[in-house]
């Protein structure tokens, strides 16, 4: 294989491909922007839901695709972040509760995942134990959902309003429509998805990708390779929470199950099926797989979870970068094919 | 003292049966280093099976035994059909038996409906001591997990057999080089753990409303069972783990909420973990 | 001649088995030290003390004067001692730029000489062509410079090379003596390094200290080691003593 000699930007290969997940990116958000265009009604009321979906998929894949660290408790950040937005909004406050409960929902969701991260990376425990740690999580989150129910309003669920956006003096508009409120989400999700995108095009993504390659050797490089894995741990955390605080606004409740692991475990399935190693495939797999999954199991939910769990083990087993691993694959492919 | 006699045993026979519930999946993560997140569904498909087999009007003992063995041949499929080609990558391994509990979980509910089933409790009543009084299924279950641990004790410390294990569970290469036929071994202890399993899934039935999830209340606890305990530590370990589990929810439950009392465990089964990854008996 | 680094009385036991025992060693800065042995002499576990990797059961170390008997590696590491691990130790998926690259990322470079700097290290270390390839498709030797490359990226001033030369050709070993010397040379590096190939022992002209049975069995310069009749006997059968 005759790879180009001193390339002034031996990432040219790699740019290629960001260049053409940008592309990708670009003409999905177009889609998303135009859909409640051109098919409103419930489609447009339930979207939102889904694209939260999504960059709850995406903010697993950071953590897994990026930095190898398996999580099979993103939907307790999730119901974390609703929760925390449900019971910041009951409070009255001299500024917009929603705009506080958002970032509350941030800074909790991060927040718990800093301290269950250091607690745990710092200590070198290892990565198998941490799969089970925060499946625990789960069901931590549901239980104490559950029981603390003066608060949570236990297996009853929490209702909570529509977000109002305040304008400084300006004026306020609720989000009580549909076409507003996706598009506010809409906006949400994809600023969301760019900040973790530029996270992981600068050192600290780089870093990332090198613990998740050797983590010794980065040790050995000086790295203080916990520090990292805690981060990236808040980070994932923390917009999941932002995504869960969206969505309990959105569907104008939560409850426990929203946080426990049969939820965790079906953010794993989107994301393997979208792709890991991409932040646009998890997103897309997740909005993709999670309404499809609704749609059919109103209709015929045995069969379909049958097939979605042999879909997963094919993935598992033939296709480890999922659907966006295999699209890349194929167009490198074709690049390749359309050089000569 | 009449109190503490009785929260005693209560923590005793809540052990012994988390002990049983867990044990299949301290021989398959201790030995082959398989995190198999199926096992939940092992023990619902055990229970689901007793279910299927004392309807037909099959005694229950015997129940017992063709479910057991039925989730034992269930097990040894999901082996050589999948396991076997991921020993070396735990993360592949544990994805996939959890995409096994999935598959399995909507079988259960396509062949035998989500409806709650019930299984008759084939020794009801209670043994009366005095100062505490013992429900009589539940002490002979608990009986059982001490006489299997027990047999495995003495397969395990006295057995040619036993020997060969703790050899693999020492140096898996090394135990290869002297002429241990790994596959078949890896095979052979994966079937046991599962039919464990099963059997665990189909003595605890009567005990419990059988639904397709009942399995996965065992899921998290059997996997800190074994953390707590330690690795490897197949007998010990067991039992340590499940008293320091079975034991620490019996006493968070008098002061919380049952839910709750499970939360706090799980915190202090993670605090363990991270102040000895080893476990409580584990070296190193 | 400042001294970089020091033990004193350094020993190393794994539950009865004595690795290391009672080793005073020194090295100035800005020179090659390289360390022989018989196998199982503990050498692998000597450097593993030094770099942190192992934690020493009695005895000190010190690095610029300051003791670091109980530094973490990666404090290590940040103060400038770096380790070449017996089996290379890279980032096989990542390609040669790329691995240099984080390499870089955790030293004091500024972001715009980045670029600049990971071809410059390639260049050192010969992989200019093989920037675009992936770690694990390299030969052996070639994934051997790419982890010394690691280390010169990092701005190590302390070398812990454990058999950089295996697997090399003759004129990679070669090679790879006149690079380390050159590094110590120029850039006042040091390096200790552990090494079976005698060739290479002699192209570095550097001094030497035996370690037999986990201590110091001689040091000096390689005629006097070679010359010496314990490490000979020592020796005695194996292939590195027939050529000495």
């Amino acid at each position: 294989m005759n790879m180009a000699a001193t390339t002034s930007k031996p990432w040219a290969g790699l740019s290629n491909k960001i260049a053409s997940e940008t592309g990708v990116a670009g003409i999905v958000f177009m889609i998303l922007a135009l859909i409640p265009i051109f098919v409103p009604g419930y489609t447009t009321y339930i979207l939102p839901q889904y694209m939260l979906f999504g960059l709850l998929a995406v903010s697993l894949a950071f953590l897994w695709g990026f930095v190898g660290i398996l999580s099979f408790g993103q939907a307790a950040f999730f119901a974390i972040g609703a929760y925390a937005m449900g019971i910041t909004m009951k409070t009255s406050m001299g500024i917009n509760p929603a705009y506080v409960g958002l970032l509350v929902s941030f800074i909790i969701g991060g927040g718990i995942a800093a301290i269950v991260g250091y607690f745990l990376f710092s200590a070198g425990v290892r990565s198998t134990y941490f799969v089970l740690v925060t499946l625990a999580l789960s069901i931590m989150t549901e239980q104490i959902a559950v029981s603390q129910s003066d608060i949570t309003g236990g297996w009853n669920g929490m209702y909570m309003d529509r977000i109002t956006l305040t304008f400084f003096d300006l004026g306020k508009m609720v989000l009580s429509d549909d076409m507003s409120s996706y598009y506010a989400i809409f906006i949400l999700v994809i600023i969301s998805y760019l900040a973790l995108r530029y996270l992981l095009s600068v050192k600290f993504g780089k870093v990332l990708v090198g613990i998740r390659e050797n983590e010794e050797r980065m040790t050995a490089l000086g790295y203080n390779v916990s520090l990292y894995k805690t981060s990236a741990f808040a980070l994932s955390g923390a917009f999941a929470s932002f995504a869960g605080a969206l969505y309990g606004s959105h569907a104008n409740f939560v409850s426990p199950s929203l946080g426990g692991i049969l939820f965790s475990t079906e953010v794993v399935v989107w994301v393997a099926i979208g792709g890991r190693h991409s932040l646009l495939g998890a997103l897309v797999g997740g909005i993709i797989v999670a309404s499809i999954s609704n749609y059919l199991s109103a209709w015929t939910p045995e069969y379909w979870q049958l097939l979605l769990g042999l879909i997963f083990i094919t993935v598992i087993v033939f296709f480890k970068g999922g659907v966006a691993g295999a699209v890349k694959s194929l167009y490198g492919l074709w690049l390749e094919r359309h050089k000569r | 003292m009449e109190v503490a006699a009785s929260v005693f045993v209560d923590a005793t026979l809540i052990t012994l049966v988390l002990a049983l519930a867990a044990f299949g999946l301290a021989i398959i993560y201790g030995l082959i280093g398989v995190i198999n997140m199926g096992h939940g569904a092992l023990l619902t498909l055990g229970a689901y099976l007793t279910w299927a087999a004392t309807s037909s009007g099959m005694p229950f003992l015997i129940a017992v035994v063709m479910a057991s063995v039925g989730v034992g041949f269930v097990g040894l499929l999901l082996e050589h059909f999948l396991v076997r080609h991921f020993y070396d990558r735990p993360f592949d391994s544990l994805l996939l038996t959890w995409a096994f509990f999935l598959i399995m979980t909507e079988i259960i509910k396509i062949v035998f409906g989500t409806d709650f089933r019930n299984v008759a409790n084939p020794l009801p009543g209670a043994i009366d001591f005095g100062a505490f009084s013992v429900p009589a299924y539940r002490g002979a279950v608990s009986l059982f997990s001490l006489a299997l641990i027990g047999a495995s004790a003495y397969v395990y410390f006295r057995t040619s057999l036993g020997i060969k294990i703790r050899a693999l569970i020492q140096n898996r290469e090394m135990a290869s080089l002297l002429g241990l036929n790994i596959s078949l071994t890896n095979k052979l202890v994966f079937v046991t753990g599962a039919t464990i399993a099963g059997l665990a899934g189909s003595l605890l039935c009567p005990m419990l409303s059988i639904d397709p999830y009942i399995g996965n209340v065992y899921l998290v606890r059997s996997f800190f069972v074994v953390i707590v305990g330690g690795l490897g530590q197949l007998l010990g370990g067991t039992l340590i783990g499940s008293f320091v589990i079975g034991g620490a929810e019996t006493l968070f439950s008098l002061a919380f909420k049952q839910t709750f009392a499970q939360t706090v465990v799980f915190l202090l089964a993670i605090l363990i973990l991270r102040f000895r990854p080893a476990g409580l008996l584990g070296t190193k | 001649m400042t001294e970089i680094l020091r033990t004193e009385g350094l020993g190393k036991r794994f539950s009865g088995l004595i690795a290391n025992q009672n080793i005073d060693f020194s090295v100035d800065a800005g020179t090659v030290r390289c360390v022989i042995g018989p196998n199982g002499a503990g050498k692998t576990t000597f450097i593993s003390m030094i770099s942190g990797h192992h934690s020493a059961s009695e005895g000190k170390i010190f690095y610029k004067g300051r003791d670091i008997t109980h530094q973490s590696v990666i404090k290590r590491a940040n103060v400038g001692i770096a380790r070449k691990f017996q089996t290379p130790a890279v980032f096989e998926e990542l390609t040669a730029y790329q691995n240099i690259e984080l390499a870089v990322l955790g030293s004091q470079c500024l972001q715009a000489d980045r670029h600049d700097r990971i071809n410059e290290v390639l260049q050192l270390v010969r992989l200019t062509d093989q920037s675009a390839m992936q770690a694990q498709i390299l030969s052996h030797g070639q994934r051997q410079w790419l982890e010394i490359g690691l280390l010169i990226a990092i701005e190590a001033e302390l070398l812990l090379l454990d058999e950089p030369t295996a697997g090399m050709t003759v004129e990679e070993s070669a090679a790879t003596a006149l690079l380390i010397n050159m590094l110590v040379r120029e850039h006042n590096l040091t390096a200790i390094i552990i090494e079976h190939d005698i060739q290479f022992i002699k192209d570095l002209k550097a001094p030497v200290t035996v370690l037999h049975l986990g201590q110091v069995l001689c040091e000096g310069s390689f005629d006097d080691v070679a010359a010496n009749k314990e490490v000979r006997e020592v020796y005695l059968g194996t292939d590195e003593g027939r050529s000495l």
